[in-house]
C-alpha cells in the first residue's frame, strides 16, 4: 500500500494509488457472498448466518476463493434474510442457517442455484434468479444507496475502491469553494429531511453570513414512525455522509461538523465512530485533508430520546447541552445558529447525494426526477403491501408504481385504503389519487407530503380516525410543551379523536377539530406544532364517511375501534365446537353440541377473544 | 474527593469539560450508575458551572434519562376493560399496598418496576400479569403476591424458581 | 411586591433612548396604518407601542428577552401576495414592515390561543381580565391538561431568575403536556434567596410570597423554597431576605475616601426597615438643620 510512513493519504494521487491497489488485490476469480445486515435483516438473525459463510470459506482452504461480506440495507426487507452472489447478482432470499452449507456447495463451489431460495414473482408464479429482474428493484434508482449492499460499511477500502472519496479528492483539487455551491445548484438538490429547501441556496447564504466559526451539521435523528432510510444510509454506508459534509464544509467554509444521531440507533452511532476513525486514520478527516490546506473534523452527538430534536434549532439546542426547545426562526440558522454562529444543517440522505453531483455532474442529476425536484428519494415503503422495505426511485414516480409495482399489491387480498405519507406531518392519500406524482410539491397539494420518506400502506381494515388518534398521540407525547398552541392545541385535538373513537363524538367534533387545526398551523412555534393536525385534517378531508359514522352512529366501518362493532357468530362456518364460550369472559355465548352458538348482545363487551380463539373464523366483525 | 466526584469528574475530562456535551456527560453517567443519581448530578453542575435546575430540566426533558433505578424485575399489570372487569384493579392495589409502590415506580429495595398498562391482548384469561416477559394468568390479589414474593434481587434463581 | 414590580418594568434590555447616530438604518413598521420609525432590531411590539396601539402579552417583560412561548401576540405580517401570522414581541425589524394588528385573521389567532389558555388555568382573575379587554368571554375547550394553580408555563419566573437574580434556583422540568415549572427535584431550591422577583412578574398569580412571621422566614409558593429575613435593628420588622441584602450590598461599590465616612453610615442604615430608615435620614437631616440655624 502506498501510503506514507504514518499511513496517512498526503494528497489526491495517494488516494488514486490506493485505489488501484485495492482493485489489483481483488482476485479475478473470487466469489462474494454478500449478507444482508441491514435493521430487517439483522433482526432476522443474519449476522449469525455472515458468521457461518466466514466460517465455512475458512475450513474450504486457501485454494478456494470465496469473499464473505456483512453489507447494509438492500432493500426488499420483506424477504429477508437477503444473501446475494457476485458476480451475477444472485438473489436468495429467507435464508436461514441450514441453507448455508447447500448455498457454499452449490453456488459458490458450483454455478448452480439453490432454486427453493430464489425469489418468486408472486403476480406471474415465476422464478427471478437475479436482483434486476425482480419487480421490486426494476424500477429503482440507486443513488443515496448506491453502495448499500455492495459494500462492507466497517471497512473504508471497501468504499475507497468502489470510487469513494474521489469526489473529495475532485474538488480539493481541481474546485474553489464556489465551484461546489454552483454545481449542486445546477443540480437542483433540495432538503431530503422533509423540508426540501434548496440546498446549495443553504449553503449559500451559510457561506456569506457574517461570523466565525461555521458549523456543518448531519441530522440523523430520524424519529418518523415507519422511516428507517436514514439508518440503513448511516449504517449500510456511512462514508458518503462524511463525504458529503467534507465537501459542503469546503463550500461553506467550515472547519467543525457534528452528526446528530437519536438516541435509539446504537449500531448507526458505531458506524459512523468506526467510519470516522478509519478516515481520520487516512487523513480523510483532520489538518489540511489530502494535502490541501482544507481541515474538518466531525464529532458525533447521540440524542437523549426527543422527536422533537428533529428540528433543526431544537437539534442545535441539544448540541448545545439544553433541553430540545425549537426557537422562533424569524432569524435563519445559517446566520445564527449552533453557539449563536452560522450553521448549516442537511439531512442524512441530502448529505449522501453529494459526492455523486460532483463526480456525475449536476446535468446527470438534474436529468433525473421532475423539473422541480431533481434526483431520487429514499422511501420506507411498510405496512400492508407485499414487498415491505426500503426504495429509491426517481422524483415523479406515481404512488401506484410504488404501491403495486414495487410494492407487489395489498397483501392477503385485501384491498387498497390509503397510504400515509410524510409521517407526523403528512396525511393519508387515498385511491383515487394513487396516480399522483410523488415529489416534494404534488403531494402537499393533496393535503399531505412527501416528508422524509415513510410511505405507511393502509388497507380496507384500517380506521382512519384511529390512524388520525395514533398519529396525534404520539405529537402529544413528543411535543416540547413550550408553546401554548401545541401543547394545549393538540391535546384538545386528542381529546376529542379519544372521544370519537370511543362513541362518545358529538356533533360539531368535526369543525372544532378544523379549527383547533387552523389555530395551530397559524400560531404554532415550530413545524411538529404547525404540522400536528395534518394527519387528522386529511383523514376528514377523504374519509369525512367514517367521522360521521363515529360520531352519528357510535359505529366504525372499519371493525376497528373497541365498542364500536359487533361481533356475531356465522350460523353456517360455525361447528359448535364450543372453544368461543368456554373462553368468553362475560359467558355471553351459547350454544349446544351440534347447535351454532351465539353472542348475546347485551352481554358482549366486545373484547373480541372469541374471534381470536375461533379455530374456524367463524366469527365476523360486523 | 469522593468517589461520586471522581467518576464525575472522569466524566467531564472525557469531553474536555465541554457544557455543549452535558448530554453525552449524562448518559455516560447513567451508563455507568444504571440511572442518573441526585448527588452525582450535583457534583456534575458544580464542576460544568451549571446550576442544578438545568441539569433537571435536561434530565427530565429527554425519554432516555431515568432519576430513579428501575428494579431488578419488571412487572407489568394488565388494567385494560377486561381484566379490570375481572378484578385487576384489586390487585394494583394489592401490589401497590403489599410492596409501597405506585403504578410506573419501582420498590424502594428495587426489586421491581411496577407498571400498569392498557391491554396485553391476552383477554381471554384475564386477569393478566407480566414477570419479566413471562405471562401468568388469571391472577387475582393473592396469586399475584405470592409470584412477587417468590422474586428475588438474583433474576437467575427467580427464573429456576419459576420453573419448578 | 409592588415596588418590585415597578422596578422591572423599568428595566429594559433595550438601549436607553439617546438620539440616533447619523447613518444608523431607522426602519419604519406601518401597524394598523399607523407609521412608528424604530432602530434596527427593534421588535413589532416595540414599534406597536409607539404608534399606541396596544397588543396583549403574557410572556413578554421588558426587562428579559423573550420566548414567545405564550402565542398571544400573533399578528399579521404583510409579505407582499400573503401574509404571515408572526408573533410581535421578538419579531425582529429590520426593513420597512407593514402590520395587521386588528385583521380578522390575527385577532382570530390571538382569541384561539385565549381560549386555549382559559381552558388550561380557568381560575386566575388576571387571565380573565386580560381575555375581557380582549374580547374573550368564554372558552369552548374543556381543561385536558395539568396546571399549578392556574400555571400557564410563560415561563417569565424562570428567565427573571436565571438572567437577572442569576440565581436559577427554578427551571422548567419534564417535556410536553407534562412540562411544569419547578425547582431541582421538587425539592425546596438551595440556590433561592428569597427576592420574590418571579412572584412580581407572574402575570396569572400562581407565584406568591408567604411570609412566616414566626420563623422569620419567606416562603415562595409553590416551590417551598424558603429563605432567612432580616429583621430591623429598631423595631423587630421583617425586612428583605438576609441573601438579597448581602448580594445587593456586595453590588454596590464602597470607595471609602471618596465616600468619607458616608460607608458606615449607610451599613447601619442597611439593617433598618425602611420606614425606621426614613424616619433616621429625617432625624439626620434635621439635627443638620438645626445645627445650621444656629
Amino acid at each position: 500500500m502506498t501510503v506514507h510512513g504514518n499511513g496517512q493519504l498526503t494528497d489526491v494521487s495517494d488516494l488514486q494509488h490506493m485505489r488501484e491497489e485495492l482493485l489489483s488485490l481483488r482476485i479475478a476469480s473470487a466469489k462474494s457472498i454478500h449478507v444482508c445486515t441491514g435493521p430487517g435483516c439483522t433482526a432476522k438473525g443474519s449476522p449469525k448466518l455472515y458468521e457461518l459463510f466466514c466460517k465455512a470459506a475458512k475450513q474450504a482452504g486457501a485454494n478456494v476463493k470465496v469473499l464473505p461480506k456483512a453489507v447494509g440495507c438492500h432493500g426488499l426487507c420483506e424477504c429477508g434474510p437477503i444473501v446475494i452472489v457476485q458476480p451475477g447478482d444472485i438473489f436468495y432470499q429467507r435464508v436461514e442457517e441450514p441453507d448455508i452449507a447447500e448455498i457454499f456447495r452449490e453456488t459458490l463451489l458450483g454455478d448452480r442455484l439453490v432454486d427453493r431460495l430464489v425469489y418468486e414473482d408472486p403476480a406471474t408464479g415465476k422464478k427471478l434468479d437475479t436482483v434486476g429482474k425482480i419487480p421490486f428493484y426494476k424500477v429503482q434508482e440507486r443513488i443515496a444507496l448506491a453502495y448499500n449492499g455492495l459494500i462492507d460499511p466497517t471497512q473504508i477500502t471497501d468504499y475507497i475502491a468502489e470510487g469513494g472519496y474521489s469526489a473529495l479528492a475532485k474538488v480539493l483539487s481541481s474546485m474553489t469553494p464556489e465551484d461546489v455551491i454552483s454545481e449542486v445548484e445546477r443540480a437542483g438538490l433540495r432538503g431530503r429531511g422533509g423540508g426540501g429547501f434548496p440546498t446549495a441556496r443553504k449553503w449559500r447564504s451559510c457561506r456569506e453570513a457574517k461570523g466565525s466559526p461555521k458549523y456543518v451539521i448531519c441530522n440523523g435523528d430520524e424519529g418518523d414512525p415507519g422511516a428507517f432510510m436514514d439508518r440503513a444510509i448511516m449504517e449500510g454506508n456511512p462514508h458518503c455522509v462524511i463525504e458529503g459534509m467534507l465537501i459542503g464544509a469546503f463550500g461553506i467554509g467550515s472547519e467543525q461538523g457534528y452528526i446528530y444521531v437519536r438516541n435509539e440507533y446504537p449500531l448507526s452511532v458505531d458506524r459512523l465512530k468506526q467510519a470516522i476513525e478509519q478516515a481520520k486514520k487516512l487523513g480523510l478527516l483532520g489538518e489540511n485533508i489530502l494535502g490541501s490546506s482544507f481541515s474538518f473534523d466531525i464529532r458525533i452527538n447521540r440524542g437523549g430520546g426527543a422527536f422533537v430534536c428533529g428540528e433543526s434549532t431544537a437539534l442545535m439546542a441539544s448540541l448545545e447541552g439544553r433541553t430540545g426547545e425549537p426557537r422562533a426562526k424569524y432569524i435563519h440558522t445559517v446566520e445564527s445558529g449552533l453557539w449563536e454562529k452560522p450553521t448549516n444543517l442537511n439531512n442524512v440522505e441530502t448529505w449522501a447525494n453529494v459526492p455523486h453531483i460532483i463526480n456525475k455532474g449536476s446535468k446527470w442529476f438534474s436529468g433525473i426526477g421532475t423539473q422541480k425536484s431533481k434526483g431520487t428519494k429514499v422511501f420506507s415503503l411498510v405496512g400492508k403491501v407485499v414487498n415491505t422495505g426500503l426504495v429509491e426511485v426517481p422524483m415523479g414516480i406515481t404512488l401506484r408504481r410504488i404501491v403495486d409495482e414495487i410494492g407487489g399489491g395489498i397483501r392477503d387480498g385485501k384491498s387498497f385504503k390509503a397510504v400515509q405519507t410524510g409521517g407526523p406531518s403528512g396525511g393519508c392519500v387515498p385511491a383515487e389519487h394513487l396516480d399522483a406524482r410523488v415529489d416534494f410539491d404534488e403531494l402537499t397539494k393533496l393535503g399531505s407530503m412527501m416528508g422524509s420518506g415513510g410511505m405507511i400502506v393502509m388497507d380496507e381494515d384500517t380506521c382512519m380516525v384511529n390512524v388520525a388518534k395514533y398519529f396525534t398521540e404520539f405529537l402529544q407525547k413528543e411535543s416540547c410543551g413550550k408553546c401554548t398552541s401545541c401543547r394545549e392545541g393538540v391535546s384538545q385535538m386528542l381529546h376529542i379523536l379519544e372521544r370519537i373513537a370511543k362513541g362518545e363524538g358529538q356533533v360539531g367534533d368535526v369543525d372544532k377539530l378544523e379549527e383547533l387545526a387552523e389555530l395551530l398551523e397559524g400560531t404554532a412555534l415550530c413545524a411538529l406544532g404547525k404540522t400536528a393536525a395534518n394527519p387528522t385534517l386529511s383523514t376528514i378531508r377523504y374519509f369525512r364517511d367514517e367521522y360521521d359514522a363515529h360520531i352519528l352512529e357510535q359505529h366504525c366501518p372499519a371493525k376497528e375501534c373497541r365498542g364500536l362493532f359487533l361481533y356475531e357468530i356465522d350460523a353456517e362456518a360455525c361447528k359448535a365446537c364450543g372453544i368461543c364460550k368456554k373462553n368468553c369472559p362475560e359467558d355471553a355465548i351459547s350454544g349446544e353440541k351440534k347447535v351454532p352458538h351465539v353472542i348475546d348482545q347485551a352481554k358482549c363487551t366486545r373484547c373480541g377473544t372469541c374471534w381470536d380463539k375461533c379455530p374456524f373464523t367463524a366469527v365476523m366483525k360486523v | 474527593m469522593t468517589d461520586d466526584s471522581k467518576l464525575i469528574e472522569q466524566i467531564v475530562n472525557r469531553y474536555g469539560g465541554e457544557v455543549g456535551m452535558l448530554i453525552p456527560m449524562m448518559q455516560d453517567l447513567q451508563a455507568e450508575c444504571g440511572y442518573l443519581p441526585t448527588e452525582h448530578l450535583r457534583c456534575l453542575g458544580k464542576q460544568l458551572g451549571l446550576p442544578l435546575s438545568r441539569l433537571y430540566a435536561v434530565a427530565t426533558f429527554y425519554a432516555s434519562f431515568r432519576l430513579a433505578p428501575k428494579g431488578a424485575h419488571e412487572v407489568t399489570l394488565c388494567v385494560g376493560t377486561v381484566c379490570y372487569l375481572k378484578g385487576a384493579g384489586a390487585v394494583s392495589e394489592a401490589i401497590c399496598k403489599e410492596f409501597g409502590v405506585e403504578p410506573g415506580g419501582t420498590t424502594r429495595d428495587r426489586l421491581f418496576t411496577f407498571q400498569a398498562v392498557n391491554c396485553l391482548g391476552a383477554c381471554a384469561v384475564a386477569p393478566v400479569m407480566l414477570v419479566d416477559g413471562k405471562y401468568y394468568e388469571s391472577v387475582t390479589a393473592e396469586s399475584a403476591l405470592e409470584i412477587l414474593s417468590g422474586l428475588t434481587k438474583d433474576k437467575e434463581t427467580a427464573e429456576k424458581g419459576a420453573e419448578a | 411586591m409592588h415596588a418590585l414590580r415597578n422596578v422591572l418594568g423599568q428595566m429594559s434590555v433595550h438601549r436607553s433612548d439617546e438620539s440616533v447616530e447619523e447613518g444608523e438604518l431607522m426602519p419604519t413598521a406601518t401597524i394598523d396604518g399607523r407609521k412608528a420609525r424604530i432602530r434596527q432590531g427593534d421588535t413589532i411590539l416595540d414599534a406597536a407601542k409607539k404608534a399606541g396601539i396596544w397588543i396583549p402579552t403574557l410572556c413578554y417583560h421588558p426587562a428579559v428577552s423573550s420566548d414567545a412561548s405564550c402565542r398571544i401576540c400573533m399578528v399579521e405580517l404583510d409579505r407582499g401576495d400573503w401574509r404571515q401570522l408572526v408573533t410581535a414581541c421578538n419579531y425582529p425589524v429590520r426593513r420597512d414592515i407593514v402590520v395587521y394588528v386588528s385583521s380578522e385573521r390575527a385577532e382570530r389567532a390571538r382569541r384561539g390561543v385565549m381560549q386555549l389558555l382559559l381552558a388550561r388555568a380557568p381560575e386566575s382573575p388576571e387571565l380573565r381580565a386580560l381575555a375581557e379587554r380582549m374580547g374573550v368571554k368564554e372558552t369552548p375547550y374543556p381543561k385536558v391538561t395539568e396546571s399549578q394553580r392556574n400555571c400557564i408555563l410563560c415561563g417569565l419566573c424562570v428567565r427573571v431568575c436565571e438572567d437577572l437574580i442569576g440565581r436559577s434556583a427554578i427551571g422548567f422540568a419534564g417535556r410536553g403536556v407534562e412540562r411544569a415549572v419547578a425547582a431541582p427535584f421538587r425539592q425546596p431550591s438551595e440556590d433561592c434567596i428569597g427576592c420574590g422577583a418571579c412572584a412580581a412578574v407572574c402575570p396569572v398569580g400562581t407565584i406568591k410570597i408567604r411570609l412566616h412571621e414566626d420563623e422569620r422566614e419567606i416562603e415562595i409558593s409553590p416551590f417551598k423554597s424558603r429563605a432567612k429575613l432580616a429583621v430591623c435593628k429598631k423595631c423587630g420588622a421583617l425586612v428583605v431576605s438576609t441573601q438579597v441584602g448581602e448580594m445587593a450590598l456586595g453590588k454596590i461599590e464602597m470607595d471609602s475616601h471618596k465616600a468619607m465616612g458616608k460607608c458606615e453610615e449607610y451599613l447601619e442604615r442597611v439593617h433598618l426597615c425602611p420606614k425606621c430608615r426614613r424616619s433616621d435620614i429625617a432625624t439626620r437631616f434635621g439635627t443638620v438643620l438645626a445645627y445650621r440655624k444656629e
